[in-house]
Formats: C-alpha cells, sequence, structure tokens
C-alpha cells in the first residue's frame, strides 16, 4: 500500500517535471492540421514530417551543420577546460597554490552574468579574426566551464592523501608523472563528472553562440530558433518541437551512457584497511 | 650500502624548530628504531631522510654523498606508509613495478623482480588484484613488495603496522625481522610499540622534542636508562620513580620510609630512584626495604600486577607470581632489587653507581 502510493507520488512528480518534454515531443509528431484542433497531449495521426523537414538541408537551413558545429565547439570547450583545470587544480590543492585569492575569484567569475562579457568579447574576436568560428566559441566554452571543473576537480584532488604523491615521489615519478599516470587516473570519476557538466552546459548555450556566430560556426541552440518562423508568417510549432527534440538528444544521450563512470570510488583500497 | 649519516640535521617550520643537531650515524645494514612520544618528530625526521621533507639546517649523508638537496629517488631509498598508500587504479603487479617502470626498466626485466618480491612476500596469487580486494595485511605486504622490488639501499617504515590488527602485527613484525635477516639491508623503523621496538631493533634511538634522548641497543636503554625520560618511556608497564635521598652512612634514604644499601662514588647526588616493576617483589611487612597496603591487583596471566601505596612515596607497582596472596587492603613490605635499580640526580640525569 505505501509502496503503491509512494510509486503515484514518484509518477506525478515525473509527470509534473517533465511536461515540457512531453508537450514538445508530443507536438513534434502532430501535423500543422492537428495543432490547430487538437491542443491535447495525445497525437490523433502521428506524422514525421516535422522531422523530415528539419532535416532538409537548405541554403538558408542546415540542422547537420549546427549539429556539427554544437558537437565541435562542445567538445573544445569541455576537453579544454578540463585540460586546463587539471594541472591548476593539482598545484591548488597540493602546493596551495593560489588558493586564498585566485580560487575564490575564478569561481565568482561564474556567478556574474555572461553577458557582461559579451561586447569586449565581441571586440576582441573581430579582432582575432575569431568571430563566427568554431575555434573562437569552443575557446569561450571553455572559460564558461573552467571554474567548475576547477571547483569539482580541486575537491577531489583534496580528497586524496598526500602519501599517494609522496610514494609516487619515492617511486621517483616527476611531478608530471604523478599528475599524468596517478592523480589523473584516480581522479577519473571527478574528471568525467566536469566532462559531462561541461559538455551539458556547452551544448545549451545560447548567448555567445547568438552574438559571436553568424552562419559557419551557429550551434544547434541558435540555429534550431532560425526554424520556428522558416517559411514565413507564424511559429511552426511542429518544425519548432522536432528540431529541439533533435537538439536535446545528445546531451541525454551522453548523460546516460557516461553516467556509469560517475559512480563507485576510485579511491576504495588506496588507504588503511 | 646503505650507510646513513645525519649531521647537525634540523628542520625548522616557520619558527618552529622540531628537529634540531640531530647527529645519528646508521650503518650498513642496521636496524634502527626511531621512538619517541607523540609530536616529538619521528615522522619528520623519517620524511627528512627519505627526502619528502626539507632539511634546513645540517647535512644528511648516504654513502659518503651529501644528500641534502638530493630528489627522493636520487637517494635510493624505499619508504613504507603507515597507510600504505597503494596506486587504487594499478593491480598489485603493476603498484610493485610502478617505479621500476618509470625508471624504463624492459618490460621482461620488470616482471623477473616482481615476480621474484612477490614470491618472497607470498604475494604471487594476488598480483592481478586491485588494492581494494585486499585485507589490511595483504595491502601491508604490497606496501613492502613496491619498497623492495627497487632493490633499496635503506628501507624506512613510519608506523607500518599500527593500522593492523595484534595477531596480524606479530606475524608482519616477524615477516619483516626475516625480510631484514634475508636482505641484510639497512632499515629505519619507526613505531609506537614497545613490543616492536625491542625485537626488531639492532639499536633503538629515543626522540624527545626533536633531540635524541638516547640511543643504544634495546638491552642498553632496558638495563641502563641515560636519563628519567628514556626510564619511563622504555619498558611496559612503567618503571616506579621514587623519591630518595643519600644519608651520611652512604645509604639511600627512601623519603623516610626506608634504607637501601648502595655504594655510590662519593660525587654522586641521587634524588630519584628507578625500579621497574619485575625488579620488585612483595614480602612480609617487617621485612622489606619499605612497605605499603594493596590498593588494586591486575592479574595479567602470566603474573599480577599489585599496586602498593605508600604515604610519601606514592603508588608503587610490583609484579607479582599470577597466583599471589597478598590481597587488597593488606600490608606488605617491598624488596627492592638493588643491582638492578637506576638513579637520576636533579636533572634527570642517570647516576652511575658504584659497581
Ligand atoms: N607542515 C607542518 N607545519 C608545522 N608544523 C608541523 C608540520 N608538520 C608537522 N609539524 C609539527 O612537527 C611536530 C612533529 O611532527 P611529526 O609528525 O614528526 O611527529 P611524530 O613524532 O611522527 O608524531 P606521531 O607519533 O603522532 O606520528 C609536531 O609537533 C607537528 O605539530
Ligand atoms: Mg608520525
Amino acid at each position: 500500500m505505501i509502496n503503491a502510493l509512494r510509486w503515484l507520488v514518484f509518477a506525478i512528480a515525473a509527470f509534473a517535471m517533465n511536461f515540457p518534454i512531453l508537450v514538445t515531443l508530443v507536438t513534434s509528431f502532430k501535423s500543422t492540421r492537428e495543432l490547430s484542433t487538437n491542443p491535447g497531449l495525445w497525437v490523433q495521426a502521428p506524422t514525421l514530417d516535422n522531422y523530415l523537414a528539419v532535416f532538409q538541408v537548405s541554403d538558408r537551413l542546415n540542422i547537420f551543420l549546427y549539429l556539427f558545429n554544437s558537437i565541435t565547439v562542445a567538445f573544445i570547450g569541455t576537453t579544454l577546460a578540463v585540460v586546463l583545470a587539471l594541472p591548476a587544480a593539482y598545484a591548488i590543492a597540493r602546493g596551495r597554490l593560489g588558493e586564498r585569492t585566485l580560487l575564490p575569484f575564478i569561481v565568482n567569475l561564474r556567478a556574474v552574468p555572461l553577458i557582461i562579457f559579451a561586447i569586449p568579447l565581441y571586440m576582441m574576436f573581430q579582432w582575432l579574426a575569431l568571430l563566427d568560428t568554431r575555434l573562437g566559441l569552443g575557446l569561450i566554452l571553455s572559460i564558461v566551464n573552467l571554474p567548475l571543473a576547477l571547483v569539482i576537480l580541486v575537491n577531489a584532488i583534496r580528497d586524496l592523501p598526500g602519501e599517494l604523491d609522496e610514494a609516487a615521489l619515492m617511486d621517483g615519478a616527476s611531478r608530471t608523472q604523478i599528475l599524468l599516470r596517478v592523480i589523473a587516473p584516480v581522479c577519473r570519476p571527478a574528471i568525467v563528472t566536469s566532462l559531462i557538466f561541461g559538455f551539458i552546459t556547452a551544448w545549451n548555450e545560447f548567448l555567445f553562440g547568438l552574438m559571436l556566430t553568424t552562419s559557419k560556426a551557429v550551434p544547434i541552440t541558435v540555429g534550431a530558433s532560425f526554424f520556428f518562423a522558416a517559411s514565413g508568417g507564424g511559429v511552426q510549432w511542429g518544425v519548432a518541437s522536432a528540431v529541439m527534440v533533435v537538439g536535446a538528444l545528445p546531451p541525454v544521450l551522453l548523460g546516460l551512457i557516461m553516467y556509469r563512470q560517475i559512480s563507485g570510488s576510485m579511491t576504495a583500497g588506496a588507504v588503511k584497511g | 650500502m646503505g650507510k646513513i649519516s645525519l649531521r647537525k640535521a634540523g628542520k625548522q617550520y616557520g619558527t618552529v624548530e622540531i628537529i634540531r643537531d640531530l647527529d645519528l650515524e646508521i650503518a650498513d645494514g642496521e636496524f634502527v628504531v626511531i621512538v619517541g612520544p607523540s609530536g616529538c618528530g619521528k615522522s619528520t625526521l623519517l620524511r627528512m631522510i627519505a627526502g619528502l621533507e626539507a632539511t634546513t639546517a645540517g647535512q644528511i649523508v648516504i654513502d659518503g654523498r651529501d644528500v641534502t638537496e638530493a630528489l627522493p629517488v636520487e637517494r635510493k631509498l624505499a619508504m613504507v606508509f603507515q597507510s600504505y598508500a597503494l596506486y587504487p587504479h594499478m593491480t598489485v603487479r603493476q603498484n610493485m613495478g610502478f617505479g621500476l617502470k618509470l625508471a624504463k626498466l624492459s618490460s621482461g626485466a620488470i616482471k623477473t623482480k616482481v615476480d621474484a618480491a612477490a614470491d618472497t612476500l607470498k604475494l604471487t596469487p594476488l598480483l592481478d588484484r586491485y588494492p581494494k580486494e585486499l585485507s589490511g595485511g595483504q595491502r601491508q605486504r604490497v606496501a613492502i613488495g613496491r619498497a623492495i622490488v627497487r632493490e633499496p639501499v635503506g628501507f624506512l617504515f613510519d608506523e607500518p603496522l599500527s593500522n593492523l590488527d595484534a595477531a596480524l602485527r606479530v606475524d608482519m613484525r616477524l615477516e619483516i625481522a626475516k625480510l631484514h635477516r634475508t636482505l641484510g639491508t639497512t632499515m629505519i623503523y619507526v613505531t609506537h610499540d614497545q613490543v616492536e621496538a625491542m625485537t626488531l631493533a639492532d639499536r633503538i634511538v629515543v626522540l624527545k622534542d626533536g633531540r635524541v634522548m638516547q640511543q643504544g641497543t634495546p638491552y642498553e636503554l632496558y638495563e641502563k636508562p641515560a636519563n628519567l625520560f628514556v626510564a619511563q618511556f622504555i619498558g611496559s608497564p612503567k618503571m616506579n620513580i621514587l623519591a630518595c635521598k643519600r644519608n651520611g652512612d652512604g645509604q639511600l634514604d627512601l623519603s623516610g620510609q626506608g634504607f637501601l644499601e648502595m655504594p655510590l662514588r662519593s660525587d654522586a647526588v641521587p634524588v630519584q630512584l628507578g625500579a621497574r616493576p619485575e625488579h620488585l617483589s612483595l614480602v612480609a611487612p617487617e621485612n622489606g626495604h619499605c612497605r605499603g597496603t594493596v590498593e588494586a591487583r591486575e592479574y595479567l596471566g602470566g603474573t599480577t600486577s599489585v599496586f602498593v601505596r605508600n604515604p610519601e612515596l606514592g603508588l608503587i607497582n610490583v609484579s607479582a607470581p599470577a597466583e599471589t596472596g597478598f590481597g587488597i587492603g593488606e600490608t606488605v613490605g617491598i624488596h627492592i632489587d638493588n643491582v638492578r635499580l637506576s638513579l637520576f640526580d636533579a636533572a634527570g640525569a642517570a647516576v652511575i653507581s658504584s659497581r
């Protein structure tokens, strides 16, 4: 009885929280005609027309390019952030370098509305010829991702016993070797966590995509908005929903695949008994 | 090879001196145990020798080479940590071979050495396991294995057995002693455990506040402590310390509670007498050197510790036969074996009796 109630509550909560997603999913399978007559949560005549429209490449719209752009910039923005954050986190956690001022400063950057950076960045990027390039957008995203990655990794490394480093020192490892061959593998769950959060942030980023790209490097978030009024006239809700579903799939899949990597402690067995 | 010398070595954290002016000569193949109260600098000293902690004064010399500024690996020492510090993402084989791999040995050579070490330590069936799949004792063995494969000139142990249960500790203690016999390598071993210190050491170094209070064989420290601190630190149960005074007849006056015949050098002025519980015995009240009332008894199996209260001398612990007949509240005499006692002057230094 209690159990059944629990499941009921769980189902209601899951339904309520995922309501927008359900609506989008359902809408994406409705024809334009059905949309004007049936606002409900069911589909009378499911159609793939909206998806076909989304995957139709024209001179104005190219979903494949947007997806490719998003994957590329998210990849750059995520890996670069972690590659930069790992040695920095090691220095902060072990050398206590910049622990008192630099770390809080960098972390606080994340609290500032990103729009503040947009205008100076636009001018800088113009000068560096990075406007409307995947590299340019990727670099910005890595800066956006850096603070969180840094915090996650500093905490992970702090949790490791210092004797681990010392054992490696006695074994003749250099600092770089300790970082790459002992610390990094042991911190794998934290690294994967930073990568997932970074990827999700980068994938969903809209502001810089809108400001810093125009055609060649447009990411999916910005590209999706192009579909809303693709054929003139009002908003095409069916097509808009379909493009959003397509755009949301990659991070969801990634999350599901990578989640297993996060769980499970890597340090088990390192020390004591 | 494995001669380690510390010459006026010192360690300061900011303005706090942890180790000062420490001189220590460790011969090749010697087993030196460092003991001392918590916080006296034992770990610090070991880490200075290892090169994990910078030496701020003096020199550390290994086999004639000044290594004060050298990296840990250049000192050719291996360390076994209290927490084992195994690499959790590597198998036992990889843990043991990591140092050799960094030294760029061929994988064939690494395998030979790891297999040999695993054989010595009975680790062969565990080589493909991860540390989390091992018991505490097995992890400790792997940590020792990791140290021996590198064929160091000396081993450093920082309380290696303190995380193990009592039975396993005895086994590992014997195993370390055996390892020392077979390898014949210099070992420096920090411990809190009296039994480990007494049984393993060729020489014990007693440290207090970063200074050496005394060093010598376990026998010397136990029988001839150089000062009050060592007398009370070495030995369990602790040595009894009784106030005393030299009187005109060349006898020792036990705070007016009794007298003890004791031939002394003319210039000696002992004020305290140290007697281990096993060097005291219970006798009839009229026969002892002093007397008191039995306040408590602790049956230990082999012996019984009898605590006798004397109004001037305090509580005296006497190690009596297990079946001793003296009961609580009884007045007893205490006989002091005047051959095996120690005497200390006002500064706490040992006073040499004339025999
Ligand atoms: N990084 C440090 N900064 C300042 N003081 C320190 C530092 N590390 C250790 N100390 C001090 O040095 C002294 C000696 O420490 P150490 O760890 O060598 O003691 P120990 O003899 O090994 O003690 P224990 O038996 O408890 O392990 C202690 O008083 C400790 O507070
Ligand atoms: Mg210690």
